[in-house]
């Protein structure tokens, strides 16, 4: 491979392998816009990729794998409201056991399918191809970035859409206006007529819908090929790290899910390029993987250390409800 | 839309705070909620063509009745069980605090590399006993220290614990996966002579005893001393001066400040217990397994977790429900070799299962609905 | 029955086994201003709280305009055009002004534009307010935060307000302002509630007064018919009779002396302001002021529980700046503080009255195991003493009712054996005979040579337990009177700043004793 062509290579992956990061990290910020902490996003994420995956390629349609991922995603987030928007229990506890619930059933259809009638994507063709890259034309004749950011497969635009979309929602709708009001402060949304509790249902929802998204496109990225790993393996909550890290943001978490992607890259393709460009990248060699797939953490943990310290009012988009329930009643 | 999300439902009921729970409630509603998800998950089986009867018969019993190496199966499930209880009763301490320690996978890890540091470093040279002392204390230090750095920043800057030990769970992680995938010379974590990088047991050098009892059955010497950190710990929080401030403080923060109490120093001294109780539990697990292992944890980290809340943070429910939390896991796991068709992960869904209906159960137990009578 | 806004018929509201209101009536015709009058815990809020849709009454009917209706959430209430004026206030911090008010509206179309400010704007003009549509409600003053509120209310097209307690936050010249306000709206056909105990502020603004005591509807009456005297009778029960003993103690040389004492409250700005007095063994200090003029932050600064900006706390002559709560406890220095929710500060409301008795002295002997035979025994003599109603010792606080809270709290602090009691607002809730066992208790402490700062809400118990009055007025010490010489009116005036007697004599300043402690002054004399 040319120099340039492992450049691009590069940049291709950083974008290509961490979308699911920018899926479950917006997913997550609309849970938690609307006052949930929501730690189940490895959980829903793997339903989502089980089932989106199974239907996707039992159907052979790359639109029927979106809407049953999206929708078993959406189950999930469902449970969760039910838990604790009706129920009022706990947000971490219910999180947590959403992931354990998650990840036993991923574990558990995948396994019971596994062997000769597991689904794969050969015979799955308009899967495989619905996933294939898209060029953009003329944007992707740039030489060297053209390739690496605008060939891609539909999963990518539609996530990067998903989020710009999200964060034109938030900021400049009238219902996301409401929906910011829960997360900040659920007892004014209420006194002024606002539903608090259909506001936080449907956004729960959507939200863990489009995990579940995050999740399908794991599978996909994987090729369906199912072991004792998680296709998930840790994205979730790599994504309840991104949202601290995209200050609660959708279209910041664009950009986190680079920075965050490129470290993640450079643990996958880190010797290629340090082959390719030895004297100056052959460092990359060196640093222990383990390092890069810690970055995101360490960087977050400095984020939250680095805003708590700040901690300028209307600076930080940490909705100030975060993590408690709310009961009208309750004086 | 916006009509859609202002159209309130009109329901012929309402939810009111309950009182006073009695307790034969208390155990009908969790009993009611155990039932109802066994009832589910035989659902599944039923589905797979599994029969259910047979299938819990073999999970709750973990394959020992009529099993002639029973006594095996009581060791391992002792092993399985040990560090989840001890894990949650030491998370039960930050928890009562209100200090939301979700930080025990991190603090375990650290507590089993630091334990197994000692082994490698001290076993050789040392009497036995002098290095499993050494290994918990070590175990604990670390782990404390651990876990401290979130206590800290929270006091100091009010940094949010929750989500703070989250990033510290992982960080410590990938610290014991770039212990258990590196070969080189310095690490002495891993075989000498293996060329892939597995990490080398220290078995032969010092491991915690066991006393044999009866013929075959042999206690771990861990069980009697994890009974007895319960047992401690069950009079710390409930009759000590620390302990009263510990609830104080969980309670209401304010109060504590106006009682006099140093508010920060309780925080920081209860956050380092909780979380070197963790790593003496991690200590225990690597110096009776004597290897250490890229899913040391079992989990317990966040499976104390859960354990903790559910008991309510009582001492003496907590080794209950870790008990039973571990029959459904190692019963699964035993029950998933005679199933073939039922994956081990049906204990993962169960266990998921038996606790949002045990969530929905405390819903009852706070709440009841009260009919909206229509006032005329 | 048509001509009323609202009916309310036999109300009926439980809080598990509390009632807050029982079988209440209420009306309020178009155009009228009604004072719900009531003391603390008198349950106005709560009958408020159910028509603004917050609470679900048990029984009872509601009509608007004659027409029977069921208030299930703040939503309904917001169609049937009820708006209130909640006493914490219900915005969103982070928003500015303009959306917390858009962020209620219906119809207001898909995208947020930026003409929401401009209508904003206009909106508040057209209601006669001056508002900055683009700031930040954490920016905000209280006054503005209030101004927010009722013009979202009224934006909403409420022709029902209900206001709660809405002067108790205010300056003079605020409510001054809010009351011309409320004049305009009434002109305008809007029915309002205002939720107030202030008798002056009921006879100035209200048409009719209706009365609550202990979740029970009293009476109404027309305010132009009635008198400050007989609304406070029926708003305590019988005439009020305060014969409150005043003992005459020898009193000794200060024990406390605070000089020129500034300190900030949580935002940061100025609460207590160059303020100076002294309590002496064997009398009771009273301090007089409107809600929030800085009491808390002065009790919390005596107890070590805030830093102080600058000045002088003296204890027996021995300083007490900057000594950590626990020290200033074993000097003897007992404070508590009555919070509006009661439970807020000096209890742990989870826990048993014996655990709760322990707070203070848990510490005492060596043994690390904590003393339960003592604090159970404590319990029962406070249960005894100050007759508490309570299941068992061990029944959490929080299961209590007010009134018992309190005892168990006062309680504790006298059982503590202290020489200097701060206590703020020990009968906020209390029925008469509660209230007189709290104040026979603080005679007795004095008849011992215990020095009281009692910082109280209603003047004619202050003027008849308290030996001299402190008045404080946004901080400022406006100068302290002799109990048994002063007037009503006096202590009013004070209070709202129209009178400073802090400079009245020129050789005798106010709040400085002659025999202090501080030493470089007595040189300077001696």
């Amino acid at each position: 491979m040319d120099k340039l062509g492992v450049i691009t290579a590069f940049i291709h992956s950083i974008v290509a392998i961490n979308i699911p990061l920018l899926y479950g990290t917006v997913g997550e910020i609309v849970v938690e816009k609307s006052g949930s902490l929501n730690l189940g996003v490895e959980g829903t994420m793997a339903v989502g990729a089980i089932f989106g995956y199974i239907c996707g390629c039992l159907a052979n349609s790359l639109g029927v794998g979106i809407l049953a991922a999206f929708l078993t995603g959406a189950l999930c987030g469902l449970l969760f409201a039910l838990l604790t928007v009706t129920l009022q229990a706990n947000q971490n506890i219910t999180g947590l056991t959403l992931t354990t619930f998650g990840l036993g059933i991923y574990f558990f259809v995948g396994n019971s399918l596994k062997g000769p009638d597991w689904p794969t994507l050969n015979n799955a063709v308009n899967v495989k191809n619905g996933f294939a890259d898209l060029s953009i034309p003329l944007l992707s004749k740039i030489p060297v970035i053209g390739k690496g950011l605008f060939s891609h497969n539909i999963l990518v635009y539609l996530g990067i859409i998903i989020a710009v979309a999200l964060w034109w929602y938030l900021k400049h709708t009238t219902l996301g206006l409401k929906l910011r009001s829960v997360g900040e402060n659920p007892a004014a949304a209420d006194s002024v007529g606002i539903n608090v509790k259909l506001m936080k249902y449907v956004h729960i929802c959507l939200g863990s819908g489009i995990m579940g998204l995050g999740g399908y496109y794991m599978a996909l990225l994987m090729s369906g090929s199912f072991n004792s790993a998680c296709w998930i393996n840790g994205y979730g909550w790599i994504a309840v790290a991104l949202v601290i890290f995209a200050n609660w943001n959708p279209s910041l978490a664009i950009a986190g899910t680079f920075v965050f992607g490129f470290f993640n890259t450079l643990r996958v393709s880190g010797s290629s390029l340090a082959k390719a460009f030895p004297a100056l990248l052959g460092w990359l060699d060196k640093i222990p993987v383990q390092l890069y797939q810690a970055l995101p953490f360490i960087i977050t943990a400095i984020v939250l250390v680095v805003t708590s310290i700040r901690n300028k009012r209307g600076s930080s988009g940490l909705p100030a409800a975060l993590g408690t329930n709310y009961y009208r009643e309750d004086r | 839309m916006n009509g859609f999300f202002s159209k309130m439902p009109r329901l012929p009921f309402h939810i009111v705070k309950r009182e006073n729970c009695p307790l034969w409630m208390k155990c009908c509603f969790y009993l009611a909620a155990i039932v109802i998800a066994l009832l589910a998950g035989a659902l599944v089986l039923w589905a797979i063509d599994v029969d259910p009867w047979d299938y819990y018969y073999q999970m709750f019993t973990m394959g020992a009745v009529g099993n002639k190496r029973a006594y095996k199966i009581y060791m391992n499930y002792i092993k399985e069980f040990l560090p989840l209880a001890l894990t949650s009763v030491a998370l039960s301490l930050a928890f009562k605090m209100k200090f939301w320690n979700i930080g025990g996978e991190g603090q375990f890890i650290m507590g089993a590399v630091s334990a197994a540091f000692v082994a490698f470093k001290l076993g050789p040279v040392a009497p036995a006993w002098v290095t499993l002392i050494v290994m918990c204390i070590t175990a604990m230090v670390i782990a404390g220290i651990y876990g401290l750095i979130a206590g800290i920043l929270k006091v100091r800057f009010g940094t949010n614990e929750t989500l703070m030990t989250l990033m510290l769970n992982y960080i410590a992680l990938y610290f014991l996966t770039f212990i258990g995938e590196t070969k080189a010379d310095w690490n002495f974590f891993l075989q000498e002579k293996s060329a892939r990088p597995v990490f080398e047991s220290f078995k032969d050098i010092v491991i915690f005893p066991s006393i044999p009892l009866g013929e075959k059955f042999e206690l771990n010497v861990c069980f009697i001393l994890t009974l007895m950190v319960g047992a401690i710990i069950f009079v710390y929080l409930k009759y000590t001066k620390q302990g009263y401030e510990i609830s104080v403080v969980g309670d209401s923060p304010n109060t504590a400040h106006y009682a006099g109490m140093k508010v920060n120093r309780i925080v920081l001294r209860t956050v380092f217990l909780s979380a070197s109780l963790v790593g003496l539990a991690a200590a225990f697990k690597v110096g009776s397994s004597g290897v250490l292992s890229t899913s040391i944890t079992d989990d317990v980290g966040w499976t104390g977790i859960i354990v903790a809340w559910l008991a309510q943070l009582n001492t003496g429910m907590i080794f209950i429900v870790s008990a039973l939390i571990c029959v459904l896991q190692f019963g699964s796991v035993n029950a998933a070799s005679e199933f073939a068709r039922v994956d081990s992960s049906f204990a993962n869904m169960l266990q998921g299962l038996i606790l949002f209906l045990v969530l929905a159960a405390d819903f009852f137990i706070r709440f009841r609905i009260a009919r909206t009578k229509k006032g005329e | 029955m048509a001509g009323y806004a609202i009916e309310m018929h036999g109300i009926t509201k439980t809080f598990g086994s509390v009632v807050a209101n029982k079988g209440v009536d209420l009306n309020v015709k178009s155009g009228e201003i009604l004072a719900l009058l009531g003391e603390n815990g008198s349950g106005k809020t709560t009958l408020m709280n159910m028509l603004s849709g917050i609470y679900k009454p048990d029984s009872g009917s509601i009509y608007i305009n004659g027409e029977a209706v069921s208030i299930d959430s703040p939503e309904d209430a917001k169609r049937l055009g009820i708006g209130m004026v909640h006493q914490h206030f219900k915005l969103v911090d982070v928003f500015s002004a303009a959306d917390n008010i858009w962020m209620g509206k219906e119809k207001s179309g898909l995208v947020l534009k930026k003409k929401r400010y401009d209508e904003i704007k206009d909106i508040t003009k057209r209601f006669g307010f001056d508002l900055d549509p683009t700031k930040k409600v954490y920016n905000m003053s209280v006054s503005e935060k209030q101004t927010l509120e009722i013009v979202k209310v009224l934006y909403y097209g409420a022709k029902i307000i209900i206001l709660d307690e809405p002067t108790a936050v205010l300056t003079v010249q605020e409510i001054e302002k809010l009351f011309n306000v409320l004049r305009a709206m009434k002109a305008e056909g809007h029915a309002i509630i205002i939720i107030t105990h202030k008798l002056n502020e009921v006879m100035e603004i209200s048409d009719r007064v209706a009365i609550m005591r202990k979740g029970e509807y009293i009476t109404t009456v027309n305010t132009s018919e009635t008198s400050e005297q007989a609304l406070t009778e029926w708003m305590v029960g019988h005439k009020v009779n305060l014969n409150i003993d005043r003992p005459v103690v020898e009193k000794t040389r200060p024990l406390l002396e605070v000089r020129n004492l500034t300190i900030n409250n949580d935002e940061g700005a100025t609460a207590i302001d160059n303020v100076s007095f002294y309590i002496r063994g064997g009398e009771i200090l009273g301090v007089a002021g409107i809600a929030g003029c800085g009491q808390k932050e002065l009790c919390e600064a005596i107890a070590g529980l805030r830093p102080i900006v600058s000045g002088q706390m003296i204890h027996k002559g021995d300083n007490i700046v900057g000594l950590p709560p626990k020290t200033i406890l074993e000097k003897g220095i007992s404070m508590s503080f009555i919070p509006e929710d009661r439970l807020g500060m000096g209890l742990a409301p989870s826990m048993s009255i014996t655990d709760n008795m322990l707070l203070k002295n848990y510490r005492m002997g060596k043994s690390p195991l904590i003393d339960r035979k003592r604090g159970r025994k404590d319990a029962l003599q406070v249960i005894e003493d100050l007759s508490v109603v309570t299941p068992s010792t061990e029944t959490p606080v929080r299961r209590l009712s007010g009134g018992n809270v309190q005892k168990v709290l006062l309680g504790r602090e006298i059982k503590a054996g202290p020489n200097v009691i701060i206590t703020a607002y020990p009968v906020r809730g209390l029925d008469i005979n509660s209230s007189y066992t709290i104040y026979n208790i603080l005679n007795k402490q004095k008849l011992d040579g215990v020095g009281v700062l009692f910082v109280g809400e209603d003047l004619d118990v202050m003027m008849a337990l308290c030996d001299k009055i402190l008045v404080l007025c946004h901080g400022k010490v406006m100068g302290v009177v002799h109990a048994h010489k002063t007037t009503k009116e006096e202590l009013g005036l004070m209070m709202t700043g129209s009178l400073d007697l802090s400079e009245k004599y020129a050789d005798k300043p106010a709040g400085l004793a002659k025999d202090t402690f501080f030493e470089d002054e007595n040189k300077k004399e001696g």
